[in-house]
């Protein structure tokens, strides 16, 4: 938790970029002063009544808007005790529980609808809410920064890719901390981002340590090499798994053909030599030995394992829950 | 047969980029068959082969690289695990020991080693073996080097 300070520092800039491409497209309807100072006006409202808002704008996003109103209503409801509660510490271990979750494929359903939206909508979704409401009108205005909050923070937990530069984000958990420390605007996303951990934190914890080897896997299906470095750092479990994953060859030593998603994490013998499905298949038929340490291939892992028992299922679920979204 | 002709032939490339990186050895294709190569490997040094350059003959299977090349030397040569005759090389990664990961320029850094390192105890050549054997390094050393003179040297004159 000692590096959220510096891990989260590009959060708070997000907003405030996206912001700014939406002000040039929409040409000079809105000058930017007057933005500013609306915003800042709606901020401190919201402060109070930031839950309607919220709920609100929430029901105008294109996508599923029941189940994501549902969720939101109920955790905003967590999310007023808690915050009422001033119980920041608890909400931070649960933020970093939530994120664990957002990339895992356990998920409740809820959650995975939701990060499917925002994942695939994040894009469309704020160009949909400039073109449709061009209305010169202050409340939506207002709704539109809100939603670019929103979307912000909805981007930060499920989609790495979407976000190159702020790789570590995702990762350790933007924390709900720092923006309390900062201005004002902060608060706000601060209470948008607790009650989506506080909705979800519990399913997660026992299966927090597995957490870190699902993540390569996510990397990798987006294929953000330069990221992935910074990703996991200060958490030792995942350095461990990258270290060995990071030096492999990146095509098949035997064919010499490349290596695709699956076999990059296809490791069928303890000795770390991998090699591509096909080949593997073709030697199975042979004689069966590891081309790296010619023993005798494992009978149990003929059936294709993938870097470890465990993982193996939440690669393969993944897997399925990209290609749908 | 598809794979292994697309392996050779990324072994091939492999072996055209890298050309210079190992100056021992010079590999290369028969123009008109993939699955022929010959190299050319120099004797290493501080052995009896020093100076010599001894050829080499592959001939690759179809199910390369599954199943290890064929290599024989085409040039004599005087060595416990090479058959006088024939130029047959009794190497373990050749036969059992074989691995896919293997390449053709490894295997020539494989019969390199050899040649610095002779296992007198699994003897294709017996006579050059039995020398060894009996501790005769010296008479060992004057035949290879006599045979190394006579077939893997440029002739004078």
């Amino acid at each position: 938790m000692g590096s959220d300070s510096i891990t989260c520092a590009p959060a708070p800039a997000l907003p405030k970029d996206l912001v700014k491409k939406k002000r040039t497209n929409r040409l000079a309807k809105l000058k930017q002063s007057k933005l500013d100072v609306r915003r800042e006006q709606w901020l401190s409202q919201v402060k109070d009544k930031g839950c309607k808002m919220d709920s609100n704008g929430r029901g105008k996003s294109p996508s599923s808007p029941m189940q994501i109103t549902n969720e939101r209503n109920r955790s905003l409801d967590n999310m007023e005790m808690r915050s009422r509660g001033g119980e920041n510490k608890d909400l931070r271990i649960h933020d970093s529980d939530l994120e664990s979750l957002m990339n895992s494929p356990s998920g409740s359903i809820l959650d995975l609808n939701d990060s499917k939206n925002s994942g695939s909508s994040s894009s469309s979704s704020y160009s949909g809410s400039v073109s449709e409401e061009e209305i010169d009108d202050d409340c939506l205005d207002d709704w539109e920064a809100v939603a670019d909050a929103l979307n912000a923070n909805d981007n930060q937990p499920n989609s790495p890719s979407d976000s190159p530069a702020k790789p570590d984000v995702r990762v350790e958990s933007p924390g709900p901390d720092l923006a309390n420390k900062n201005q004002g605007d902060d608060l706000l996303k601060t209470e948008i981002r607790i009650p989506r951990s506080n909705s979800n934190c519990r399913a997660w914890r026992p299966d927090d340590t597995f957490r870190p080897q699902s993540l390569p896997n996510l990397s990798k299906q987006h294929s953000f090499p330069m990221t992935t470095s910074d990703w996991h750092c200060g958490r030792g479990a995942i350095t461990w798994a990258w270290q060995s994953i990071i030096p492999q060859p990146s095509s098949c030593p035997i064919c010499y053909e490349d290596l695709d998603v699956t076999d990059s994490s296809f490791l069928p013998c303890s000795c770390g030599f991998r090699l591509c499905l096909f080949c593997h298949k073709k030697i199975l038929e042979a004689d069966g030995r590891c081309p790296g340490c010619r023993k005798q291939y494992d009978s149990e892992n003929g059936d294709v394992s993938f870097t470890g028992g465990v993982t193996t299922i939440r690669v393969a679920q993944s897997c399925c829950m990209n290609g749908r979204s | 047969m598809q794979a292994s002709r697309a392996r050779l032939f990324k072994e091939y490339k492999e072996v055209q980029r890298e050309k210079l990186a190992d100056p021992d050895i010079q590999l290369a294709c028969d123009d008109s068959n993939i699955f022929k190569w010959t190299a050319l490997i120099k004797g290493p040094s501080e052995t009896p082969y020093e100076g010599g350059v001894f050829q080499l003959a592959f001939a690759v299977p179809e199910q390369y690289p599954l199943q290890p090349p064929q290599v024989r030397f085409l040039t004599k040569i005087f060595h416990p695990n090479v058959h006088f005759k024939t130029g047959e090389i009794c190497l373990d990664i050749l036969k059992n020991a074989w691995s896919p990961a293997w390449t053709l320029q490894s295997v020539c850094r494989a019969i390199i080693a050899l040649m610095a390192h002779p296992e007198p105890d699994s003897p294709l050549n017996c006579d050059s073996g039995n020398l060894l054997r009996s501790g005769d390094i010296r008479g060992f050393h004057s035949m290879a080097r006599m045979y190394t003179r006579l077939a893997a040297m440029p002739k004078k004159g």
